[in-house]
């Protein structure tokens, strides 16, 4: 038994791959959702949606939603369950991507343009997509230049409508207009609260790739992020706080298998460590 | 006297942005109460920032497109990628060239052709082959060997669990404070913040020294 368990010291890199196709497979031939626990959301998405409640009448939220296909499983639900809470609640609110993917505005356009639909909220007048700022050198000095004056970077939105046409943008100029800055992408840049909240004291929070969380909770912290969502657990959690079922949900079950893939392959590699550890003692 | 023109400009723009960052917004008002006249000059020179920060993307394209010749050039290995790459490059510089012209049409269907049909698909499959990787270097690179590797592993795991439905429905009956949600969250604000802060604090007293060296020119070659 012992020699049988230390070859899974050693399993051929292939069985592995095999073993998570399979994994990852369940979930859609199931097409069964994970119920979600009884337990109280993480403190960061709490956050969020506490500051989003909190927004006045005379404010906007400014998204920056700059993901693309590379981080649309994780960013697509987290955009969906914050614009979803905003239609909800009235809150107006002005997108745009800065300086990662040109792809940014469309990815966002085909998950806004529905919930918006649905919802009732005008383009114009309730909410506007800006379109992509290219960053140039120094990503510093775009986000200052826009937290400045939006209609100097931005002096068309993405159907190239002049901003000074669009009854929203009359009301929105710098970032002093903004209640909350919340950036949806791989890996928000922290040039945002630098200068965001640093500067000019608009609160800043994330939505951000899984692995890429762990970076961000020194600013949650320090109270200098008001909140973020973390992966598709982030997106379900906060679904769950605005009562609404959505792509969060739906994907949270995939994550639910690949991470129990990860801990299965960590298990095995253990076990198999170990049964050799063992063998190699009684040979000796 | 090229290299001393770029250490001028490069030290005059550093000198801007420290004076301007130390120098009080308003003068006292026994010097006048002026406003900081460099803010005012802020945003022209930022604006300049950016346009100079876009010419510099033209170095990546034009470094890529000599590498990528050499490698024909000297029949070398990964050609065929070579070929991928000079072909995607000119039919999307067409694309965007042709784009105001009668030929705009065929500009259009092939600059679709290339963003929303080809890179969608590579782009996707790139990052999906990751849940693969991932998965074999878990297998290979977690073993406990000693208690460092075996609290890595630990945390890991809480952290894993914790981050999906599972690791709640396994542990919510119990008190809060054994629940993998509180450990995870306990292991991501406490022992992970203060070693990011610590890594933080290092590489901003290396950047702090590398941007010295930059502004001030020191170890240049003469």
């Amino acid at each position: 038994m012992i020699r049988w368990l230390a070859r899974l010291r050693d399993i051929d890199r292939r069985w592995l791959y095999l073993a998570t196709a399979v994994a990852l497979a369940v979930p859609f031939v199931a097409r069964g959702r994970i119920a979600m626990p009884p337990t109280e959301p993480f403190m960061v998405t709490r956050r969020l949606f506490d500051a989003i409640e909190a927004c006045p009448p005379d404010k906007v939220v400014l998204i920056d939603s700059s993901w693309n296909m590379g981080s649309q499983a994780e960013n697509e639900a987290q955009l969906e369950c914050v614009v979803r809470h905003l239609c909800r609640r009235r809150v107006r609110f002005v997108v745009i991507s800065v300086g990662v993917t040109e792809l940014g505005p469309e990815f966002a356009r085909q998950v806004i343009e529905p919930i918006a639909a649905e919802a009732g909220r005008q383009y114009g007048t309730d909410w506007v997509n800006l379109g992509y700022v290219q960053a140039g050198g120094d990503i510093k000095v775009l986000i200052e230049a826009l937290c400045r004056d939006l209609h100097a970077v931005r002096p068309t939105d993405v159907h190239d409508t002049p901003v000074a046409q669009l009854p929203l943008m009359r009301s929105v100029r710098s970032i002093n207009d903004a209640h909350l800055l919340f950036s949806v992408t791989y890996s928000p840049t922290a040039d945002w609260i630098s200068l965001v909240k640093g500067q000019f004291g608009t609160p800043v929070a994330f939505g951000c790739m899984t692995i890429m969380s762990p970076y961000y909770h020194t600013f949650i912290e320090s109270g200098q992020l008001s909140g973020m969502l973390v992966g598709n657990w982030g997106a379900a959690e906060y679904e769950r706080l605005t009562q609404a079922r959505g792509k969060g949900t739906e994907r949270i079950a995939f994550a639910t298998y690949g991470n129990c893939a990860i801990l299965a392959a960590i298990l095995l590699g253990n076990l198999g460590l170990w049964a050799a550890r063992r063998t190699r003692g009684r040979t000796r | 006297m090229r290299r001393q023109i770029v250490w001028l400009i490069t030290f005059a723009g550093g000198l801007f942005f420290l004076l301007e960052f130390l120098l009080p917004a308003k003068a006292p008002a026994w010097l006048g109460g002026f406003d900081n006249p460099l803010t005012r000059c802020r945003r022209g020179v930022s604006d300049f920032l950016i346009v100079v920060g876009t010419m510099a993307f033209l170095l990546g394209p034009i470094n890529l497109v000599r590498a990528h010749f050499e490698t024909l050039r000297r029949k070398a290995a990964g050609r065929a990628e070579s070929i991928v790459f000079l072909a995607a490059l000119a039919v999307g510089f067409l694309a965007m060239a042709l784009r105001e012209t009668p030929a705009k049409r065929i500009a259009a269907a092939a600059q679709k052709v290339l963003i929303e049909g080809l890179l969608p698909g590579f782009f996707n499959s790139s990052m999906a082959l990751l849940a693969f990787y991932l998965v074999s270097s878990a297998y290979r690179a977690f073993r406990v060997n000693g208690l460092d590797s075996g609290l890595m592993m630990g945390s890991a795991a809480i952290v894993l669990l914790a981050q999906v439905p599972l690791g709640d429905w396994m542990t919510y009956a119990l008190p809060d404070a054994l629940q993998l949600r509180s450990l995870a969250q306990w292991i991501l604000m406490v022992p992970n913040t203060s070693v990011q802060r610590a890594v933080l604090i290092g590489a901003c007293g290396g950047a702090f020294a590398a941007g010295m060296r930059q502004w001030l020119g020191i170890g240049r070659r003469e």
